[in-house]
C-alpha cells in the first residue's frame, strides 16, 4: 500500500479514492506523482474520485511557498502541469467530486477529471490573474468547455461562478445536495462500467485532442486507435458474448 | 563522473547524415510521374511529407523517361558510395578521426544489390585501412539499422577502445519504377534518398568541445510478426524489382509494437514513463499514428520521426538516426536519460534498442 504526506488515499471495491483539500506545495505534486504511479502500475481499481472537504476541493497554490528573495523560475509550475497531465491520461475513470471553494488550482485539478460532481454550495473562480500570475493550463482546457467568451469572464475578469451556474455553463456534469453526493458517485460508478479499459483511455486521448488538430490528420489517429481497440482481448472477448447471446 | 559499469558499455560518439542536392516538393514528383489518379495524389499529398531529396534523371523534351533496371543499379552503386562518404565524414570529422581509425566497419542497404559491397568500394576509395574488418548487410529493410547496431555493438563490447562504424545509405530512387500502377505510385511517393553514419565505441572518451554525445547501448529486443511477413517485399515484375506495401502493415505492427518495447523495458525494470527520449524509424504517417496508440507516445515524444518524414520521406534504413541526430542538435539529453531507437521493416520486424546517456 503506498504512503503519502499530506493527501489521504484509500481503496473500496473497484473505486480508489484521494482525499484532497491541502493548499497545493511541492509536498502535494509528490503525492500526487506517488498515487499516479501506484495506480500505474498497481491499483486494480477502475474508478478514482477526488475529494476535497467541506469547505474547499483543492487549496490553491501557496503564495508563501515562493520564496521573495530569491529569483523564481518555472521549474515548479511545470511539475504542476506535468501532474495535471498524468491524471487526465491515467487509464481509470476520474470524477472530481466538489463541495465549497474550487478556486485557483483546485479549478485546474477539477478540469483534468472526466466528470465533475457539485454540491449546491460548491464555488468556482479562476483568481490568478488577479493575484498577478497566470491559471495555469486551465488556459488550455477552459474554453473547450465554456467556450472562449465566458473563459475570459472567469480567467480576465475573474467572476465567480456557483454550482448552478457552473452546471448551467458546462463546468460541472451534475450538482446534487451535499448528502447526496456519495449516492451520486455510487450511481455513476455503477452505470459506468469498464467493460474494455483501453477503449476509455483512447477515447478520452482523441477527445483531448480534437481540439488542435485537421481532420485530414485526426482520422489517421483515429483509424489507429480504433484498430487498437477492436483487436484488444477484452474486445474479442466482448464479440464472442455478443455472439452466443 | 562516468561509472565503471557505463565505461563497459559501447557508447555512440557521433552521427552524421548525408542526402542528394536535389530536393523535390510532392507536387513536383507528382507532376514528374504524370499521374491525374485521385487515389496517387491522396498518397503523394495527404501523407506529411513535404520534400524529400532525388536523385532523379533529367527530362528529355520535358519528360522524365521511366529507367531501366541497369540505370536503376548504376545509380544504386554511383550514390550509395557518394553519400556514404558524405555521411561518413559528417560523422567523423567533428571528432577529428578520419576512416583510417575505423577498425570495423558495417554497410546497411536495402535500395539496390552490387558485390563487391558498399564496404569495399569505401576502402578503396575513401581511406579506410586495409586490415579493416567489414560486414555488409544488403536487403533486410527499414529495421536493418537496428539490427547491425547489434553485432557492430557486440564488436565494441569485446574490442574496448576500438572504432566501429556504422552507415545506413539507401539510395530509395534507386528502386523507384513508374509503371504506373497503384503500388509503384505508394512507394514512389513515401521514400527518400540518405545516408547515416554512427560510430561507436567502449571505454572513457572525450568529445570535442561543444559535440554532443550519443547515448550508450544497453540492450536490443527483435520482434518479427511472420503472419504477415509478405506485406512488405520487393517483387520482379516486368524485369524490374519492384516494392510492394500492403495497406494493413500500420496494423499490424500497431499490434504487436507493446511486445518487444514491454520485454525490453521489464529486462531492465523500467516503466514507460521513465523513457526520456523515443528515436522512432519515420515509417509514414500511418505507422507512426500506429505506433503512437499502441505504446501511448504523444506528438512530442515523435516530433523528431515527424519532422524527418516531413523534410526527407522515409528514408528508410537511417531513418532513425536523422531522428538521434535532431535529437543531439537540440541538446535537451541529460546524463542518465533513458532512450528507445525503434524501426520497422520487412520480416515484418520491430526492431528495439535501449540506451542511456
Amino acid at each position: 500500500m503506498l504512503t503519502l504526506d499530506v493527501l489521504g488515499y484509500e481503496e473500496q471495491g473497484n473505486v480508489a479514492t484521494l482525499q484532497l483539500g491541502h493548499p497545493v506545495d511541492v509536498a502535494v505534486i509528490r503525492d500526487l506523482q506517488t498515487v499516479c504511479a501506484y495506480l500505474e502500475d498497481e491499483s486494480k481499481s477502475d474508478v478514482l474520485v477526488l475529494r476535497g472537504n467541506a469547505e474547499r476541493f483543492c487549496g490553491e497554490i501557496d503564495m508563501r511557498a515562493f520564496d521573495p528573495s530569491r529569483p523564481l523560475d518555472i521549474h515548479g509550475f511545470h511539475k504542476w502541469e506535468k501532474v495535471l497531465s498524468w491524471i487526465e491520461r491515467i487509464p481509470k475513470f476520474t470524477i472530481a467530486v466538489i463541495r465549497g471553494r474550487c478556486v485557483g488550482a483546485g479549478l485546474q485539478l477539477a478540469l483534468v477529471c472526466d466528470q465533475r460532481i457539485a454540491a449546491p454550495g460548491a464555488r468556482f473562480r479562476l483568481d490568478e490573474v488577479s493575484r498577478g500570475f497566470l491559471p495555469g493550463m486551465a488556459t488550455f482546457r477552459l474554453a473547450k468547455y465554456i467556450g472562449l467568451g465566458r473563459a475570459r469572464s472567469l480567467v480576465l475578469a475573474g467572476k465567480q461562478l456557483d454550482a448552478v451556474e457552473a452546471e448551467r455553463w458546462g463546468l460541472v456534469d451534475q450538482v446534487v445536495p451535499a448528502e447526496g453526493l456519495d449516492a451520486a458517485v455510487s450511481s455513476l460508478v455503477a452505470a459506468w462500467t469498464p467493460e474494455n479499459a483501453i477503449a476509455l483511455e483512447l477515447a478520452r486521448r482523441l477527445l483531448n485532442e480534437s481540439y488542435s488538430i485537421q481532420y485530414e490528420e485526426f482520422i489517421g489517429n483515429f483509424l489507429a486507435a480504433q484498430h487498437r481497440a477492436i483487436t484488444s482481448e477484452r474486445f474479442m472477448e466482448l464479440l464472442k458474448k455478443a455472439h452466443s447471446e | 563522473m562516468v561509472s565503471k559499469l557505463a565505461e563497459s558499455l559501447p557508447q555512440i560518439l557521433s552521427v552524421g547524415t548525408a542526402t542528394p542536392p536535389d530536393r523535390y516538393t510532392q507536387e513536383e514528383v507528382l507532376a514528374m510521374f504524370d499521374s491525374v489518379d485521385p487515389r496517387v495524389r491522396g498518397f503523394y499529398l495527404n501523407g506529411h511529407i513535404k520534400t524529400r531529396h532525388l536523385v532523379l534523371p533529367d527530362p528529355v523534351n520535358g519528360r522524365r523517361e521511366p529507367e531501366s533496371q541497369e540505370a536503376l543499379i548504376t545509380k544504386h552503386r554511383r550514390w550509395s558510395v557518394r553519400l556514404g562518404k558524405e555521411a561518413i565524414d559528417a560523422c567523423l570529422s567533428p571528432l577529428g578521426l578520419t576512416p583510417a581509425d575505423v577498425d570495423y566497419l558495417a554497410c546497411v542497404t536495402t535500395t539496390g544489390y552490387l558485390c563487391p559491397g558498399v564496404s569495399a568500394y569505401l576502402v578503396k576509395e575513401h581511406g579506410f585501412r586495409e586490415d579493416v574488418h567489414r560486414i555488409d548487410v544488403v536487403g533486410m529493410g527499414c529495421n536493418a539499422g537496428v539490427n547491425t547496431l547489434q553485432p557492430v555493438a557486440a564488436f565494441c563490447a569485446t574490442n574496448p577502445g576500438k572504432l566501429a562504424l556504422m552507415l545506413c545509405v539507401e539510395v530509395c530512387s534507386a528502386a523507384y519504377v513508374n509503371d504506373g500502377t497503384l503500388r509503384s505510385a505508394i512507394v514512389n511517393s513515401l521514400f527518400g534518398d540518405g545516408a547515416a553514419a554512427v560510430v561507436l565505441r567502449t571505454g572513457s572518451w572525450v568529445n570535442p568541445p561543444g559535440r554532443k554525445y550519443g547515448p550508450r547501448i544497453l540492450g536490443f529486443e527483435s520482434h518479427t510478426i511472420s503472419d504477415a511477413m509478405m506485406t512488405m517485399r520487393f517483387d520482379l515484375y516486368e524485369g524490374k524489382l519492384s516494392f510492394f506495401l500492403d495497406r494493413d502493415i500500420p496494423y499490424f505492427i500497431g499490434s504487436h509494437v507493446e511486445k518487444p518495447i514491454g520485454r525490453l523495458l521489464e529486462r531492465f525494470g523500467l516503466k514507460r514513463r521513465q523513457i526520456a527520449h523515443w528515436v522512432v524509424h519515420s515509417g509514414g504517417r500511418k505507422v507512426i499514428d500506429s505506433v503512437k496508440y499502441n505504446i501511448g507516445l504523444t506528438d512530442h515524444d515523435v516530433r523528431h520521426t515527424l519532422s524527418v518524414l516531413r523534410d526527407y520521406g522515409n528514408v528508410s534504413s537511417g531513418s532513425f538516426l536523422f531522428s538521434l541526430e535532431k535529437l543531439l542538435n537540440e541538446r535537451v539529453v541529460k546524463p542518465g536519460d533513458f532512450g528507445v531507437l525503434m524501426a520497422m521493416g520487412p520480416g515484418v520486424a520491430i526492431e528495439t534498442a535501449l540506451v542511456q546517456w
